[in-house]
């Protein structure tokens, strides 16, 4: 089970697991072995809201860390994520497809979005940030949010 | 005794959508019009097509709209089906319709002859009554516009009791708890989802890895058969179907796909697999008229090779559209005229009347960049349209592909509410050339569905109003 790091902004409580590593954007990146599993954050399915469709790209696509990954529309907006590894795409959440909600329901574990075989772990983690830098950079967001 | 002969200017053989609409074009242009049909004017359209299955569409829409009531602030306590009052209303319709045509046909004096026509030379045909009666036609220039038939793929049991092509699957005595549909086309899926809202349990089986596999935009074919999927439809793509038996009361399909052979049960099964063109049995081979595989070649004037000869519509192959074969029926009409007009396809839309609607006119992302185009497109969703939201029917979305750079419309792909409607503001576009920006700075009432091209067309330069990205 992971455990969190909590903070609540406004009357919104937002959680960040702490056994993986964060893209400022609001990626996870979970290394499994030389496999990295890639999911959103609990702050960015609050602020989308609930997930209506995901296209990821096909199993078999090859990343630069930094490339698309996935298109997400939600009930709000239209939001564009990128990889947070470089690799090839081998495995995409296939509950994704009837069931999106997972996202906004268990962003960190059941609503992960995809695995990739990472090709240059060592080198990507170096631009990953940890939980702790996540949530002090997402509690900066957030309060950004809340002032438009 | 000798067969009578009638003299005219136009003979047209078959009375549908290509052949009717050349009669009246032909005869508001002073030809002398001879319209030669088997059944009832309106052809496959009219009688066993797009009519009748918009009447089956409308109605179960309604019923399923009608379910929703308590959503609308409503309050409907009992909505149920009667079967045979829709099918009064779907038959009514018909006679109306073809009532219609037939009183433009007399009002522009064109000679309507009932009968089995049969070109016997390129100025002449033969029309059998059916009963012993027959008559020579003698023409100036004759337009062949016969249509088209359902295909038949050679699967084994496709006659059995209980499998229907689409003309029998319009006739609905009683829901069947189960459908099988086989082939994931726009005629399946509309069946589908007909069968679906009276309450049927329903399996589509597709032979190509996606659903609607022609002409449709990628994301959106994915996009519907997720939509399907999520409201308990059985879709199974990628997968040829080998042989249908009767297994005690119900139907047996059997079918392979990547992982073997499969056995589906239903009640009944509708076999949807396309059209062919109807050429067969019309003396076509025998005056040397040259031909596509099964369709007429005609050139883009709708010319034949014999130098009397055009032909119009699902004869000619192609898309097997009424809209395209009335396209088709007024240039042949002013083409027999005297006039030299060539065909333009760039424009005809595909409608698609499943739940939500699809339509898409122009070309896919990927058509235009294998054609080498720089491309833009942009999207909007209906859920961020407010009369979508209001209707409740907010899945969807409008897909714009656009030359990038100049903005022009190259096509534009729709799937949601009234996009067979909607298709149209497109389809102008594309025809006349116009940019995003012509249909961006295009004031849109508000309210209304349209504002989400509008919106797609703002999304052409990142400046949609009402979403936003990241």
């Amino acid at each position: 089970m992971s455990e969190y790091l909590e903070t609540t902004i406004d009357k919104f409580i937002f959680r960040v697991a702490t056994d993986r590593l964060y893209t400022p954007e609001g990626v996870w990146a979970l290394l499994e072995g030389n496999r990295v599993r890639i999911g959103l954050t609990d702050y960015q399915q609050q602020l989308n809201g609930d997930v209506a469709f995901v296209h990821l790209k096909p199993v078999g696509t090859k990343f630069a860390a930094g490339d698309e990954l996935a298109e997400m529309e939600t009930i709000k907006a239209t939001v564009s994520f990128f990889s947070p590894v470089s690799g090839t795409l081998i495995e995409v959440n296939p509950d994704l497809e009837l069931s999106p909600e997972v996202i906004n329901q268990d962003p960190y574990g059941k609503g992960w979005l995809a695995v990739i075989e990472s090709a240059r772990w060592e080198v990507d983690r170096a631009k990953l940030i940890d939980a702790k830098a996540y949530l002090e950079w997402m509690r900066s967001q957030a309060e950004q949010e809340l002032k438009k | 005794m000798s067969i009578p002969n009638q003299q005219t200017d136009i003979a047209i053989l078959g009375g549908g959508p290509g052949g009717y609409v050349a009669a009246l074009s032909a005869a508001q242009r002073g030809a002398r019009v001879t319209l030669i049909e088997k059944n009832q004017v309106g052809g496959t359209c009219l009688n066993v097509g797009c009519i009748p299955t918009k009447v089956l569409t409308t109605s179960t829409e309604l019923l399923l709209r009608c379910k929703r009531a308590s959503e609308f602030g409503l309050s409907i306590p009992q909505v149920g089906v009667d079967l045979p009052r829709l099918m009064n209303y779907k038959q009514s319709t018909v006679d109306q319709l073809v009532g219609g045509v037939e009183q433009l046909l007399k009002a522009q004096r064109v000679n309507l002859v009932r009968g089995e026509g049969r070109i016997i030379s390129p100025d002449r045909l033969l029309v059998d009554d059916g009963q012993g009666g027959k008559q020579e036609v003698s023409a100036k220039q004759i337009i062949l516009a016969p249509g088209s038939v359902t295909a038949e793929p050679p699967i084994p049991g496709r006659d059995l009791p209980g499998v229907v092509t689409s003309t029998g699957a319009l006739h609905i005595d009683a829901v069947p708890a189960s459908l099988i549909v086989i082939g994931g086309g726009v005629i399946g899926l509309e069946f589908a989802c007909i069968y679906e809202a009276l309450g049927s349990k329903v399996t589509i089986l597709e032979m190509a890895p996606s659903i609607l596999p022609v002409g449709t935009d990628e994301v959106i074919a994915k996009r519907l058969q997720i939509i399907l999927r999520r409201r308990g439809m059985l879709i199974h793509t990628g997968i040829t179907v080998e042989r249908i038996e009767r297994t005690g009361e119900s139907l047996q399909v059997s079918a392979t796909g990547a992982s073997g052979e499969q056995v589906f049960q239903g009640e009944r099964v509708l076999v949807a697999t396309g059209r062919w063109p109807n050429t067969q049995a019309m003396g076509f081979d025998e005056i040397g008229l040259q031909m596509n595989g099964r369709a007429i070649a005609v050139d883009d004037r709708l010319a034949t090779n014999l130098p009397s000869v055009l032909a119009v519509g699902d004869a000619v192959g192609g898309w097997m559209l009424a809209h395209k074969a009335m396209v088709d029926g007024r240039v042949a009409a002013e083409n027999a005229t005297g006039g030299k007009r060539r065909i333009d396809y760039r424009s005809v839309p595909n409608v698609i009347f499943t739940r939500p609607e699809v339509a898409s006119v122009g070309l896919t992302e990927a058509e235009a960049r294998s054609e080498g185009a720089e491309v833009k497109v942009s999207q909007f969703p209906f859920s961020a349209n407010p009369r979508a939201r209001i209707l409740g029917e907010t899945d969807g979305l409008v897909r714009l592909v656009c030359e990038a750079g100049s903005g022009r419309v190259l096509g534009a792909h729709l799937m949601g509410p009234h996009a067979t409607d909607l298709i149209a503001e497109a389809a102008l576009a594309v025809q006349t050339g116009a940019t995003a920006d012509d249909l961006a700075w295009t004031t849109h009432a508000h309210p209304t569905l349209p504002e989400a091209m509008l919106e797609a067309a703002l999304g052409f330069r990142d400046a949609a109003i009402h979403t936003h990205s990241r």
